[in-house]
């Protein structure tokens, strides 16, 4: 078990702690961080379920400029492992998903002001001429920050997280299901904080399409995906035709 | 002096290393830091190294992965051409990657971000829930690939046509029309997003009347709202978050927290219909 914790809590580590994106960008999301948390638990059938649950409401997740609005990268693999532990099922998993994925917020905040002393640490040895200290300022201290930030609080949940599932079956129906009403309601938070940083207003038709082409005829997002695909190369085609002209063409 | 293939291909690896020490301060500025040592290590001796590195430890933040390796790759050409003694200062390097950012970024994160990742994730989520391995497993396989190839590719162009690739993406124009193509896609996949994702169920919203004449029962959502529009509400929650964000600056964490107060003011008005 000791050795499961200790696993669980890197992986936990590394959905904050971002040594390369070549490897870890997907560990952002849920599906996969608990995914991975369910191999080490020995329950991958049950732990991708759950993990699929607990990333439904963050589908339309959105970060920029180091803001998030939820916190997947701690509710996937602590939420997948809690359930797994404590064996809750996958309803209740995306409850608990939403609870750690909002109050956890503040541990990402935390993570990203504590690490504005490495740039500076990192800056004093690139002065003196160290290039090696700064580059190790790049990638130590701040798995150390996520390792006690998120790691720790993992391991103790694989560790001491068991007695959870029965004092989650006391919880009241009212507070079940208030969490489900946020949690249907949290991906219009991604959907506006998206439509709020492309910050286009003359293309916003293009948003009611999709809705409609999903909504009234039924079409799956590869189908919305390729139309839209269409859409775009035809006007972007149109517009350099116009400009060309505007600017007397190739003449 | 040409930087080699190799040296080239590291830089565009560590790129990918921008957000190990992610910080509110400089945010991808160590990261970058550290992704150009190998090019400053191969075009000046080692007594100006650090000199030359202390342009990229400034404020710095693009989408680094899908897009946004275009900047250095550019600035490898630039830095080429500085080692060679062209007239390039670092502050022209740092102007450049400085302008470049925003728009990058967003072209960047449209792609990975509204487009990619919800049509990855809505359809693996389907199957992991179905209980078929193929679901993560196509998720990170494939977000990686695309990641990859568009990163190198994207890397690449930049350090092939160097400068003239900011001459031509800034004046002629085009980022904003490739910007506008990306972001039609992008909002009509978030559009589509919109449908089957956010869940208000306000069924359980019934008023019976009964007169002389018989009971009459009112329910909100089958009788008002799915009968004007399907999928009505859902819009209107949407469409309500993004007014609150934009037209009144409302930040998304206390967007967060009017959620739980709209989901738990929902749970008291059931309460007080006496459905508990």
């Amino acid at each position: 078990m000791i050795v499961q914790a200790i696993l669980v809590a890197l992986i936990t580590t590394c959905c904050t702690w971002w040594f390369s994106h070549v490897v870890t960008r997907t560990w952002l999301y849920p599906l996969w961080s608990g995914f991975l948390v369910g191999l080490v638990l020995g329950k991958p059938v049950e732990g991708m379920m759950i993990a699929a649950a607990i990333n439904l409401p963050y589908v339309g997740f959105i970060t920029a400029g180091g803001s998030m609005p939820g916190n997947p990268q701690f509710a996937g693999p602590v939420g997948t492992a809690l359930a797994l532990v404590s064996g809750l099922d996958v309803n209740s998993a995306t409850t608990v998903g939403v609870i750690l994925g909002s109050v956890t917020i503040m541990v990402w905040t935390a993570y990203m002001s504590i690490n504005t002393l490495w740039v500076h640490m990192a800056e004093d040895f690139l002065n003196k001429g160290n290039i090696r200290a700064m580059r190790m300022c790049n990638y130590i201290p701040s798995f150390f920050v996520s390792f006690i930030l998120n790691g720790i609080p993992a391991m103790l949940v694989v560790l001491y997280g068991a007695p959870f599932g029965e004092w989650f079956q006391t919880f009241p129906q009212w507070i079940v299901d208030g969490f489900g009403i946020v949690g249907g309601l949290m991906p219009a938070l991604g959907i506006a904080m998206l439509l709020q940083y492309l910050n286009k207003p003359k293309l916003m038709p293009f948003f009611f399409l999709g809705f409609a082409l999903a909504e009234f005829m039924g079409l799956t997002t590869m189908m919305v995906t390729f139309i839209a695909a269409l859409v775009a190369i035809l006007l972007y085609n149109y517009q350099s035709d116009s400009t060309k002209k505007l600017t007397g063409g190739e003449a | 002096m040409a930087l080699s293939k190799k040296t080239l291909v590291k830089n565009w690896l560590l790129t990918y290393s921008s957000e190990t020490c992610y910080n509110y301060e400089r945010l991808q500025g160590l990261g970058n830091t550290n992704a150009f040592v190998p090019v400053i290590r191969e075009l000046y001796p080692e007594d100006k190294q650090a000199e030359e590195l202390k342009k990229y430890l400034v404020f710095y933040n693009t989408e680094p992965s899908w897009m946004g390796t275009i900047i250095n790759g550019i600035t490898c050409a630039m830095e080429e051409k500085r080692a060679e003694g062209a007239d390039i200062s670092a502050d022209d390097i740092m102007l450049m990657r400085s302008s470049l950012m925003g728009p990058m970024a967003g072209i960047g994160d449209t792609v990975s971000q509204s487009i990619a990742y919800p049509i990855l994730a809505g359809i693996c989520i389907q199957l992991a829930l179905a209980g078929n391995f193929a679901g993560p497993i196509i998720f990170d396989v494939g977000y990686k690939i695309l990641q990859l190839t568009c990163g190198y590719n994207m890397y690449m162009l930049g350090y092939k046509k160097g400068r003239d690739a900011i001459v031509d993406l800034l004046q002629s124009g085009i980022i904003n029309r490739v910007l506008d193509a990306v972001s039609i896609v992008g909002l009509m996949v978030v559009g589509c997003m919109t449908v089957g994702n956010v869940k208000v169920d306000l069924s359980w919203l019934e008023f019976d009347w009964t007169n002389e004449l018989g009971t009459v029962s009112l329910n909100l959502q089958t009788g008002v709202f799915d009968a004007l529009l399907p999928g009505l509400l859902p819009l209107l929650v949407v469409l309500g978050t993004w007014a609150l964000l934009s037209k009144k600056q409302v930040k998304p964490l206390t967007m967060v927290l009017i959620i739980f107060l709209v989901g738990f003011a929902l749970v008291g008005i059931k309460a007080l219909m006496g459905l508990y």
